[in-house]
């Protein structure tokens, strides 16, 4: 704190502090807590809340009957008897209210409980989409990586510079594209009239439902973000010295252990990044299975987060359900972390 | 760095990564190369299979629609507001781990960038939560703070890469000359940091313009000119959002050559001694 008031001051350093507290209590951490918070209680109506509503419509049956009953002896001519038989029924009729008023009470102030109940729910219900959507993730992320890795390379290490920048360029522009667009290129290519089943027509096939199968979602989610696995990894090897590379190769070593022995664990951090990006936005993209399947397949896990809160409403449980989500993201990081012996400073650059 | 030599291969290898390239590019355009031709396409839908001509009719027809002309207004208005509370808050952060000599930095640190470690559905949505507490139902409001808690953690490792080559002697040098914090701070830290405000704000902007994830969680009943698009890209009823692909494809080309012109140019000022 002293070093900062040495260089700031005093007020400018209360503005600094303010600044980033704002940032960091009111936009990451509150909100993340609320969320937790949100997702381990859900209002409860009171002890045998259902039995209390049965007992309500009991009670409300009995002032039905009554009033009839006070009708006909209306309809009596007048007499001391008929008003004492009126006042009889007016009295039990008033006392059957107050216990439904009473009743109600307790009926309509729920109490709030905490309870683990939103994700026993959630897995009873959805653990298997949950399950396929990490899975699918997964596959995306490996995928990323086998494609990437020897084009990050080539482009670091293989390319005359001139052509390792233009290449650089050439891959800019579909990674920064936005993802809507790479995503519905797919979807007018695998749709069930698109480019795709056109072209198996030409060969006599028939055409193939990969929208509505699911299969679309994943093709989708490979192109959409195996540019993220590029440019980290990508970034790393190009600041490994290639007198190592031909260190190696000097004493012998072939292409596998070159790039076991030394690109490899020196490019860690960045396979770590481009792992984690990959995974993280895998798992948690909305866009790619809301465009991809138009509703006909199963959905993806980020769909269920949507559903609970905009659809259904259950915010308690939808909030349960976007903390797995979250769980599952960070889980992937310390995996990473520990797997690639990587430490946070490295790998946010 | 990138002066470095080359490895060098043999001509058989040379040849298996120059196909691989070629399929690897092809596979990364020829969907966007559809994508702009349906654009183009006199056919009632998003299609190349069915061609009916060229025309030019559905970039009429997109300047006629009135949703997505809002939309762009309330993409604009988001970024601008993103811009001047995320710039500012990730200013404050990159100091705070810079110049903040505790033990907890490490800590802060870790809190300042798991934004961009964090799924973007989960930012909007927990936003809308901590603001319905309070209150406040989603809509552009809950979107710009949505969206700034992760343009704020790109501005403040921006800011850091920046400030951690700052010369401290300067500052210094000034405080002891007599001159006030906040003479010193507008006279030499501001300058200095000038070229990172300028790019931390494009990034920043188009971080916010192009967003999809977290904005359509919290943006309530509203829309952005990007949740529009992807509401309408669903079911693919007309070639506008193609022309919409054809304009976004154009300034992306455009800023990534200015991009990488920038970059080459600095580059090589780096290089002279």
């Amino acid at each position: 704190m002293r070093s900062l008031r040495r260089s700031f001051g005093g007020p400018m350093t209360a503005v600094i502090l303010l600044l980033a507290g704002t940032w960091i209590f009111g936009l990451i951490a509150g909100p993340q807590l609320i969320m937790i918070e949100q997702s381990l209680w859900r209002m409860e109506q009171g002890e045998g809340g259902a039995e209390i509503s049965a007992r309500i419509d009991r009670l409300y049956n009995q002032i039905d009957i009554l009033s009839f009953d006070k009708m006909d002896v209306e309809d009596k001519p007048a007499s001391t008897e008929r008003d004492a038989t009126l006042a009889e029924f007016t009295g039990k009729i008033d006392a059957l209210t107050v216990e439904i008023a009473v009743l109600e009470a307790t009926e309509t102030t729920p109490r709030k409980v905490y309870s683990i109940d939103n994700y026993r729910l959630m897995g009873s219900a959805h653990l298997a989409i949950f399950a396929k959507t990490v899975i699918a993730s997964l596959g995306v992320t490996a995928i990323a990586f086998f494609v990437c890795y020897p084009m990050a390379y080539t482009v670091a290490k293989l390319a005359p510079p001139r052509r390792a920048a233009l290449i650089l360029l050439a891959l800019t522009v579909p990674y920064a594209i936005n993802e809507l667009l790479r995503i519905f290129a797919w979807q007018m290519i695998l749709n069930y009239n698109g480019l795709a089943n056109a072209m198996l027509g030409v060969f006599g096939f028939e055409p193939v439902p990969f929208l509505e199968s699911g299969t679309g979602v994943f093709v989708a989610m490979v192109y959409a973000y195996i540019l993220f696995m590029v440019f980290p990894i990508y970034n790393t090897i190009e600041t490994l010295d290639t007198n190592q590379i031909e260190a190696a190769k000097d004493l012998g070593a072939g292409t596998w252990s070159i790039h076991t022995k030394v690109v490899l664990p020196h490019a860690r951090p960045g396979i770590a990044v481009g792992c984690i990006m990959t995974f993280m936005l895998s798992a948690g993209s909305y866009a790619v299975p809301y465009i991809m399947t138009r509703g006909t397949a199963d959905p993806w896990f980020t769909q269920l987060i949507y559903n609970k809160f905009f659809e259904s409403t259950n915010w308690n449980v939808g909030a349960a359900y976007a903390f797995s989500l979250l769980a599952v993201c960070v889980v992937f990081i310390f995996l990473m972390m520990k797997l690639l012996k990587v430490r946070l400073q490295d790998i946010a650059k | 760095m990138s002066a470095q030599a080359q490895v060098s291969i043999d001509r058989k290898s040379r040849l298996v990564l120059r196909i691989y390239m070629g399929i690897f590019f092809f596979y990364m355009f020829f969907p966007l190369v559809i994508m702009v031709a349906a654009g183009f396409n006199d056919y009632a839908q998003p299609s190349v299979t069915v061609w009916r001509g060229f025309t030019l009719k559905w970039f009429g027809e997109l300047a006629r629609d009135e949703r997505m002309w809002s939309g762009l207004v309330n993409s604009l208005i988001i970024a601008v507001c993103v811009i001047a509370i995320a710039l500012p808050q990730g200013l404050a952060g990159a100091f705070l781990v810079t110049r903040l000599q505790s033990r907890y930095t490490g800590v802060l640190y870790a809190i300042m960038v798991s934004p961009l470690l964090t799924p973007g559905i989960i930012l909007g949505i927990s936003t809308v939560i901590f603001w319905r507490n309070i209150g406040v139902s989603g809509g552009l409001f809950t979107a710009i703070l949505a969206q700034s808690t992760f343009v704020a953690s790109y501005a403040m490792l921006m800011f850091m890469a920046r400030l951690q080559r700052q010369d401290m002697s300067l500052e210094e040098a000034a405080l002891d000359l007599g001159a006030t914090h906040a003479q010193a701070f507008h006279q030499i830290t501001i300058p200095f940091l000038k070229p990172t405000i300028v790019t931390a704000s494009v990034i920043a902007f188009l971080q916010s313009f192009e967003n999809y994830n977290t904005t359509i969680f919290s943006i309530g009943g509203q829309h952005t000119l990007v949740t529009e698009i992807g509401s309408r890209m669903r079911f693919g009823l007309s070639p506008t959002i193609n022309v919409i692909g054809i304009l976004f494809i154009l300034l992306t080309v455009f800023f990534a050559t200015l991009y990488a012109v920038f970059r080459e140019r600095e580059r090589r000022r780096e290089a002279q001694p």
